[in-house]
């Protein structure tokens, strides 16, 4: 664990080599008014993926949306906002790919069909060949969503693409940028966004396993307000049953994810408030085993939890 | 001349479209779907309760579709008895999904065909949000940026509207929109869990109970859409349509129109619904028979046989199939094209006389435009159509919440069956919805969807038929062949998900 001052010392070096040339204190960074100039632009490509966190980042209340894509980041491509289309749009992530349009970070939303390139193609080339050409030039990328840091839905057990995660991708490639993963299905528009600000007024997030320790160091159980619940056994038995919802199959004890204490749709609810089961979806093995449903009881010999089966004592240090 | 307009930006997924033109018109067109994941291959033998919860990450524009036609499917293979409540909070959360979805169709996947950005430049009024975006624009274009003003600029060229207070009411209203569509997601979540994609929606009704604080929570945000319904998207598309009237005459598909009904009445699946199913084939309205259902891939890039049904779908992939050219598959109705989407369901509804205020609304804003309803099949009609949807579903909601007896139990209980099969069908905002579920040993033997965009941005099937936006695109003057924003507008105004057509 490195303490505060190593830390801006490292985000420093880390910073310069995004070129972002002046770093702030992180008090005077939260004070600074940005400057336009510095604020890094964002090619947002999208590999197998559904849109999802795409839209979940336009649901973000403070800043909004209008505010991230023009003032905290200069979102320049975008396949479901930009104005531009075809050739001239092709021409736009070339420009920057090849290095040409100067410094951008690039976020991937969904996963790689290593297996099978010719299953995501974005203007007759396959998407795998912007990742590879990118990471010559880009400063670093975010990879948004569950699908692009783990896989996600795509590379469930039995899929005939071979999907695989941006990490995954550039590992295989043996090429080894600066990656940030941002998981979730959907992500939450606060993890992306605040990590961008972050880089942004500060430098680069403390990780953890390569997800910003901000939102992902503590298990959706851990900070759950029916932890009390799981305490005094009062559980959950059928569906739409108050309580700890552990014996319908809650994941919340297996995923680092701050939803109990962020909320979702700002602010307005969460799953577990809703008295629905977390699913795991920010977790690496989300729905990745056939043989591990999201929900329990509802077959004969399903698997019945226990609370002593978990260890619930201690968040990612 | 053949000319390739991929990607095509301001929609969900991958899309390209390779034309022919010659003279300034298109003759050929070819829709090509680019991204493949194989849903229904990864599906099976998961237990089936995972479905409502997988599918919806088919989309993540529509996904709360996915989970009530899964949950539809589940509830026939499960002979589930729905609770009212339940039934009634699953179109809670399915309507105000449609609400979220025609706001960021005709803002922010579309506007930006007609609208002038520039004008914003002209603008100095009081409004605090407008004025920042005039600022940036300006810090943009003078910083010697690469791209000034991305993601609004570039742009194609071509005409865009020429009336400067209208444009700055419509990029006002496209920054409004963005919080608008906000308020349409909270309430859908207030009952699913979260945005997107739900984790509250079962079959047999929802999880979270409907009582007094989310129900007012619910009318309260859902009264606001409305508003903006009425005082701004309506209006705006008016506006559209008064400075580019040719375009209710550009775009028509050359084949029938299918729904299969949205938002039903009562909790069994059979209720009548506020959009009436149904299918619309050279002025006469028959009922939906799933089984007339047929899937080619002659053209798809697949190995599995052609012209199955949908509960004898197969999924082999072949990416390399000689003369293939879409992921998407090429679903017909009795071997002929249907267009799904706002104009089929509005049109398939207004002839059978269900609505009657679908039918009074279309007669109003036809007169308006001087148009007839045959008109509605064009890229002005599906904008108008899903407003028209979107005034429609608002009130009904609104109405929804007043039928919930909030004493009575809103999800169902149940086991799952060792065996079963059970089809769900519904409207997603983009068109006709359907699942297929067969379940056998408790695991999901066989999991089947034919979704709105497979229809709309088919491939030619197996007797070589193009698909709707295939049709509708042939004919139409390009004055850019290079670029051709005439038949941008046209795909957008289908609002294609292509992580839906191939899923």
């Amino acid at each position: 664990m490195i303490d505060r001052r190593e830390f801006l010392k490292m985000a420093a070096c880390l910073s310069a080599s995004f070129g972002i040339t002046q770093l702030p204190g992180i008090v005077q960074a939260a004070l600074k008014k940005i400057d336009p100039a510095g604020v890094p632009r964002l090619i947002y490509l999208q590999g197998q993926s559904c849109t999802g966190c795409s839209i979940s980042l336009l649901q973000a209340e403070s800043p909004n949306a209008v505010s991230m894509i023009t003032q905290y980041s200069k979102l320049s491509f975008h396949a479901d906002l930009s104005a531009t289309s075809g050739k001239q749009a092709l021409n736009l992530i070339e420009e920057y790919i090849s290095g040409r349009a100067g410094e951008y970070f690039l976020a991937v939303e969904g996963s790689i069909p290593w297996g099978m390139p010719e299953a995501c193609v974005i203007g007759d080339k396959p998407f795998a060949d912007y990742l590879t050409a990118a990471a010559k030039t880009m400063s670093g990328a975010i990879a948004v969503g569950t699908c692009a840091t783990h896989g996600g839905i795509p590379a469930a057990e039995g899929n005939l693409t071979d999907a695989v995660s941006l990490k995954e991708f550039y590992k295989r490639k043996k090429i080894d940028p600066l990656l940030i993963d941002i998981p979730g299905c959907s992500v939450h528009p606060d993890w992306v966004w605040k990590t961008i600000i972050h880089l942004v007024q500060v430098g680069l997030p403390e990780l953890i396993d390569g997800q910003p320790k901000l939102f992902f160091s503590r298990r959706v159980h851990e900070l759950c307000p029916r932890y009390h619940d799981f305490q005094q056994e009062i559980f959950a038995r059928k569906l739409g049953d108050k309580g700890c919802l552990f014996k319908l199959g809650c994941l919340g004890p297996e995923t680092y994810a701050d939803c109990p204490t962020r909320w979702w749709n700002g602010g307005q609810t969460w799953c577990i408030d809703a008295n629905a089961p977390c699913i795991g979806c920010a977790s690496p093995l989300f729905a990745a085993k056939k043989n591990f449903p999201f929900y329990t009881s509802f077959t004969p010999g399903a698997v019945e939890f226990t609370p002593s089966a978990v260890d619930t004592s201690k968040g990612k240090e | 001349m053949k000319v390739d307009i991929g990607p095509v930006t301001r929609l969900e997924g991958h899309l390209s479209i390779h034309t022919t033109v010659e003279n300034n018109v298109i003759t050929k067109a070819e829709s090509l779907g680019e991204m493949f994941r194989g849903f229904e291959v990864f599906l099976r033998g998961r237990d089936p309760l995972d479905a409502q919860q997988i599918t919806q990450r088919i989309c993540g524009v529509c996904p709360y579709a996915h989970a009530i036609a899964s949950s539809y499917a589940q509830e026939n293979a499960y002979n589930l008895v729905v609770p009212a409540n339940g039934r009634i909070l699953h179109n809670l959360i399915q309507g105000a999904n449609h609400l979220f979805d025609y706001l960021l169709h005709f803002y922010q996947l579309s506007a930006l065909d007609f609208v002038d950005v520039t004008a914003i430049l002209t603008y100095n009024g009081p409004d605090a949000e407008v004025t920042a975006l005039r600022d940036w624009v300006k810090a943009e274009t003078g910083a010697k940026s690469p791209f000034p003003a991305a993601p609004f600029l570039p742009r194609l060229s071509g005409r865009y509207m020429s009336d400067a207070k209208t444009n700055i009411t419509a990029l006002k209203h496209y920054i409004e929109s963005l919080e608008i569509q906000k308020k349409a997601n909270k309430a859908s979540a207030i009952f699913g869990g979260k945005f997107p994609h739900a984790t509250a929606i079962f079959p047999g009704g929802c999880t979270q109970e409907p009582n007094i604080d989310h129900i007012s929570s619910y009318r309260s945000l859902i009264s606001d859409v409305r508003d903006f319904i009425h005082k701004k998207y309506l209006p705006d598309i008016l506006a559209v349509a008064g400075e580019f009237p040719e375009y209710w005459h550009i775009g028509q598909s050359r084949g029938g129109f299918l729904s299969f009904g949205l938002l039903p009445f009562g909790p069994e699946l059979d209720s009548n619904r506020l959009f009436a199913p149904g299918v619309l084939l050279e002025n006469t309205i028959t009922r939906v028979n799933f089984d007339a259902i047929r899937e080619d891939v002659k053209y798809s890039k697949y190995s599995s046989p052609s012209g199955l049904t949908v509960k004898e779908g197969e999924l082999t992939p072949s990416p390399h199939k000689p003369g293939a050219y879409s992921w998407v598959k090429a679903p017909r109705y009795q071997g002929k094209v249907m267009e799904v989407g706002p104009a089929a369901r509005i049109l398939v509804d207004y002839h059978q006389n269900n609505n009657p205020k679908i039918k009074q609304l279309v007669d109003q804003f036809a007169g308006i435009a001087g148009i007839t309803a045959d008109n509605l099949n064009s890229v002005l009609g599906r904008h108008l159509c899903r407003a028209i949807s979107a005034v429609v579903i608002a009130d009904f909601l609104l109405e929804e919440t007043e039928r919930i007896d909030i004493q009575a139990p809103f999800m169902a209980r149940y086991d799952i069956p060792e065996s079963g099969e059970g089809f769900g069908a519904t409207e997603a905002s983009r068109g006709a919805l359907l699942h297929y579920i067969k379940i056998s040993d408790y695991k999901i033997e066989k999991y089947e969807c034919v979704v709105p965009t497979t229809w709309n941005c088919s491939p030619r099937d197996d007797q070589d038929q193009p698909g709707a936006l295939e049709t509708a695109l042939v004919g139409t003057r390009v004055e850019n062949p290079e670029e051709q924003i005439e038949a941008n507008r046209i795909v957008h105004s289908f609002d294609p998900c292509l992580a839906c057509a191939v899923h």
